[in-house]
């Protein structure tokens, strides 16, 4: 065992030490005395005027342009009102000035309350877009009323909104589950719901930012604690023509349908117009429930972009493809005729062509020409409802576009599979009988015939329909077709408006090649049994052109809603955007210009 | 020499206490602050009872042979965690085992504490050397310019005690204080210059001058002073108070509990957390005044040194005096690392007390 060695002077040291710790724990004391007891009911008081405040910095979102720069959608500065709800002193109070003022009524004050029971700190938006008169009624009782606070904030503004109102989209609040994940969140945050604002958020919507601020009792600002700036959004500009958009919607005047057009060469989207159309102006501030309820319930759907979401029976607008599959898989030589006598037999059930008087011989162009039923269906029975289906699908029916909108419909392609999964019914052969002139189980959108028809115009090239350009020249990707078949086809479809007996000889002043058709089919959209429907209410009218033949500049596809005919009301409306394009010389931009040079 | 099998009265007394106060006053900020803290904090406090009780277990002589292992394991893990650990704010200094997450420049501390005792015992001098100070301040230096890598500049100022507490009880000639100093008056002025960054510069300033600018770098100290002063004589009720209920309170879980406290207890808690700081300190002191071996000396004062130093540091910023360094409050502030640590610490001064000089 060690002999113990003398540590007193160690054991001295530290003792020392102890005693200078605890006499400086002893001074700390004193400090907190002083400030508790001499001084406390003042630091009570500051602690009671002591107001913190989160105010939300609203995010400016990008502009968005058309191609030519003109605007689409903008913001414009906007007086907002904020509450503070655990400021207020009585909720009622305020809400009873809210209402005098002519603010915010009672009620509406309380739903918005109500709708944000959480975060104590951030404040509840009570009113957009303040009038001056109503920022000077605020300003003017601000000691009475420190819990409401005006600021500055964007509105979005759509100056053509009718124009453009799918196109472009409009804007909606946060859902619950999305303020919960969205670390930026503010409940009063408006992001894109439909078209080029939902499609392009990301990009386009920027991020908020937040600003904690310490207020005096009367709700003036003292200093600024601490900030995270928002992140204005991106503008954009789009692929879409305004100038033609207007024309479209002109041409419709007021029928329901929808107009699109694509660059056939790029797949860029010059036209995406479904009408009836909306102001989505309504949708920038908080929307009152009885304009929610106008719109939501008008019979004409105009919420429903008819560009993708609007699917109908193709009618004599596949038959093109029909051919092509045909001569492409051999089956059939385009100098081939049949003889229409105004009916065909099959299956024991009669089909009738359009003319019930017959066309008599037809070959190929002449079929498409004159749009002769007879020819196609048996030209459908010679390819089989699975050769159908296969050809169709390459031309991209039956599912999205890929534009990137995601309420787009992908249609309907239908299958024997189809029929037995679906509908638990074996496929009738008259059923491709049917399908044959775009009939039956065969549902497209505006856009699919648009995309279908622009790789017919284009020379047999895929298209991916597109509204913001890329940074890079589209791939080429070729769909293997026949030049000498695609040469037949286009030659039928140059006669349906320049032929002596074409079903929109009236364009012939036009170097459009195109398709009338004219669906026998009621919208999807109502349940009421066809015979319960008026005639009038019976046909959509078609159309499906490009121009001009060989230097094919623009492919558009029009629907129109109980139009009749395809030729007499869906063709004029084609022809309009066709002849404004036409008539915009040297308005393909250079950078695009090379991109189409080199596609090909 | 006799040996106590109980453990110090007076030191379980007011660790218990300094505890109960913590788990309460985080009980009631769970609700404000939220990652439910007083279930974590209840069961590291349990750890740490335990490891207090652990530690205490074991002889003085054992600490002292295991003091080289222990020591050289802090190096590996402060190196280790650089390499493969889990980056907080801007800090690599945490190893993160599902829920649970620890820091090893925590633990470390304890391991130089134990480096320095066991080298002053193997010295056996009563006064310094000129020569063995390079050895002090290699065996201090290496952890912590490990950990000024990660770079945790509030954990590395809690090894500064260790080195002043070793130089103090080592014994130096005036001479070599009057030296000392001017190195450290020339060292603060030099780092003030080309050191710190401007908001370490203005968190300093705001010391000097707290109105300065009373939104920005001085806000925590001016909420945490209106928390304090309005705790009044008898408090608010533990997060009843507005300054921590409404989150002006910042930090009011760590760093800046004991305004939290002083909000909700008013005069009459604070004096009664003091007391017990003041009681805990004066328990380790006696420790070290009672102790047999220099070792035991040694090592209770440099722990006392540690705790005097994290309490007097955080206190003083708390009520405004010391600028806002992120040094916490042992035992009261929220931290598992922290807790357990300084239950080991304890645990140490335990044992050391059990072995102590009876009748000496």
């Amino acid at each position: 065992m060690q002999i113990h060695e003398d540590i007193s002077p160690l054991r001295y040291r530290s003792s020392w030490m102890v005693v200078a710790l605890i006499l400086l724990i002893g001074v700390i004391h004193i400090r907190v005395a002083d400030l508790e007891v001499l001084h406390g009911s003042f630091w009570r008081a500051m602690a009671e005027n002591n107001r913190l405040r989160s105010v939300p910095i609203a995010a400016r979102r990008g502009r968005i342009y058309d191609r030519n720069g003109l605007v689409l959608a903008t913001n414009t500065p906007s007086f907002d009102l904020l509450l503070f709800p655990d400021e207020a002193r009585h909720l009622d109070v305020t809400a009873l000035f809210l209402a005098r003022s002519g603010i915010a009524s009672a009620r509406d004050l309380c739903q918005r309350l109500q709708q944000r029971a959480h975060s104590s700190l951030a404040p509840v938006l009570v009113a957009e877009n303040l009038t001056w008169d109503q920022v000077a009624r605020v300003r003017a009782h601000q000691s009475d009323h420190p819990e409401l606070a005006v600021v500055s904030g964007f509105r979005r503004h759509y100056p053509n909104s009718e124009l453009a109102a799918h196109v472009v989209g409009h804007l909606r609040l946060l859902t619950e589950r999305e303020l919960a994940t969205r670390d930026d969140a503010n409940p009063d945050t408006l992001v894109g719901a439909t078209g080029a604002e939902e499609m392009m958020e990301d990009f386009v919507g920027g991020r908020g930012g937040r600003r904690q601020v310490v207020v005096s009792a009367i709700g003036q600002r003292l200093g600024v604690v601490g900030e995270s700036p928002p992140q204005d959004g991106h503008d954009i500009t789009l692929t879409v023509d305004l100038r033609l958009q207007r024309v479209a919607a002109n041409a419709l005047s007021r029928h329901s349908g929808a107009v699109v057009a694509l660059d056939p060469h790029s797949g860029a989207v010059r036209v995406l117009y479904s009408a009836p159309s909306f102001d989505s102006n309504l949708f920038t501030a908080r929307l009152t429930p009885q304009s929610w309820a106008q719109i939501r319930d008008d019979p004409e759907h105009p919420l429903q972009d008819r560009c993708i979401q609007g699917v109908y029976p193709p009618a004599s607008t596949i038959k093109p493809f029909l051919a092509l599959a045909a001569l492409e898989d051999g089956l059939i030589r385009p100098t081939t005729s049949i003889y229409c006598s105004g009916s065909v037999v099959l299956f024991g059930h009669t089909f009738h062509c359009w003319r019930r008087g017959g066309h008599g011989r037809v070959d190929m162009t002449r079929a498409l020409e004159v749009s002769c039923d007879s020819y196609f269906y048996l030209l459908g029975q010679r390819l089989g409802i699975d050769q159908i289906a296969r050809w169709l699908q390459r031309f991209g029916f039956g599912s999205r576009t890929g534009l990137g909108f995601p309420a787009e419909q992908p249609g309907l392609v239908g299958t024997p599979e189809w029929a037995q999964r679906v509908r638990h019914r074996p496929w009738y052969p008259g059923t491709t009988v049917s399908v044959s002139i775009g009939q039956g189980p065969l549902l497209v959108t505006p856009l699919q015939l648009a995309v279908a028809y622009a790789e017919l115009a284009n020379g047999g090239h895929r298209v991916q329909p597109h509204l913001v350009e890329r940074a890079q020249p589209p791939q080429v990707d070729d769909l293997g077709l026949d030049p000498q078949d695609l040469a037949t086809v286009r030659k039928g479809l140059w006669d349906v408006v320049h032929g002596s007996d074409g079903t929109a000889r009236s364009l012939a002043a036009l170097p459009i090649a195109g398709k009338t058709g004219t669906a026998q089919v009621i919208r999807l959209r109502d349940d009421t049994k066809p015979d319960e429907l008026e005639e009038r209410f019976r046909h959509h009218a078609l159309f499906v052109g490009w121009a001009p033949l060989q230097d094919p500049r623009l492919v558009v596809a029009a629907v129109v809603e109980h139009g009749g005919g395809g030729s007499a009301t869906a063709a004029p409306v084609v022809a309009a955007v066709l002849r404004a394009a036409l008539a915009e010389t040297g308005d393909t931009p250079m950078g695009e210009k090379s991109v189409v040079a080199s596609s090909r | 020499m006799a040996v106590e099998h109980r453990i110090d009265p007076w030191l379980l007394l007011a660790v218990l206490a300094i505890l109960g106060a913590s788990l309460s006053v985080l009980g009631a900020v769970d609700p404000i602050v939220g990652h439910r803290l007083l279930l974590r904090q209840t069961i590291w406090g349990g750890a740490g009872l335990a490891a207090l009780w652990l530690v205490g277990q074991l002889r003085a002589s054992a600490l002292q042979r295991f003091a080289p292992m222990a020591y050289a394991l802090s190096l590996l893990l402060l190196a280790a965690v650089l390499l493969i650990g889990q980056t907080r704010s801007g800090t690599r200094g945490w190893f993160s085992f599902g829920p649970v997450s620890f820091q090893p420049s925590e633990v470390a501390r304890l391991g130089t504490a134990l480096m320095l005792a066991a080298w002053f015992a193997r010295s056996g001098r009563n006064r310094l050397q000129l020569l063995d100070l390079p050895v002090l301040v290699a065996i201090v230096g290496a952890p912590v310019v490990l950990i000024l890598l990660e770079p945790d500049l509030g954990v590395a100022l809690t090894y500064l005690p260790l080195i002043g507490a070793a130089l103090w009880i080592g014994g130096l000639r005036p001479q070599v204080w009057v030296v000392l100093g001017l190195v450290a008056v020339l060292g603060a002025g030099a780092t003030w210059m080309w050191g710190l960054k401007p908001y370490q510069k203005d968190r300093i300033l705001t010391i000097v001058q707290p109105e300065r600018d009373p939104y920005g770098s001085g806000y925590q100290v001016r909420q945490s002073k209106i928390a304090i002063g309005s705790g009044r004589l008898l408090g608010q009720g533990l997060g009843r108070g507005s300054q921590s209920a409404l989150r002006f309170l910042p930090a009011q879980h760590t760093d800046f509990v004991f305004a939290a406290w002083a909000e909700g207890t008013g005069f009459l808690g604070t004096t009664a957390l003091l007391l017990a700081y003041g009681l805990l300190l004066w328990r380790v002191g006696a420790t070290a005044a009672e102790a047999g071996e220099r070792f035991g000396v040694v090592l209770a004062t440099l722990i006392v040194s540690w705790l005097g130093f994290q309490i007097v540091v955080n206190l003083g910023m708390v009520v405004g005096w010391l600028p806002t360094t992120g040094i916490t409050l042992p035992l009261m502030s929220y931290g598992g690392s922290s807790l357990l640590t300084t239950c080991m610490a304890l645990g140490m001064v335990v044992s050391v007390w059990r072995h102590r000089l009876v009748n000496a």
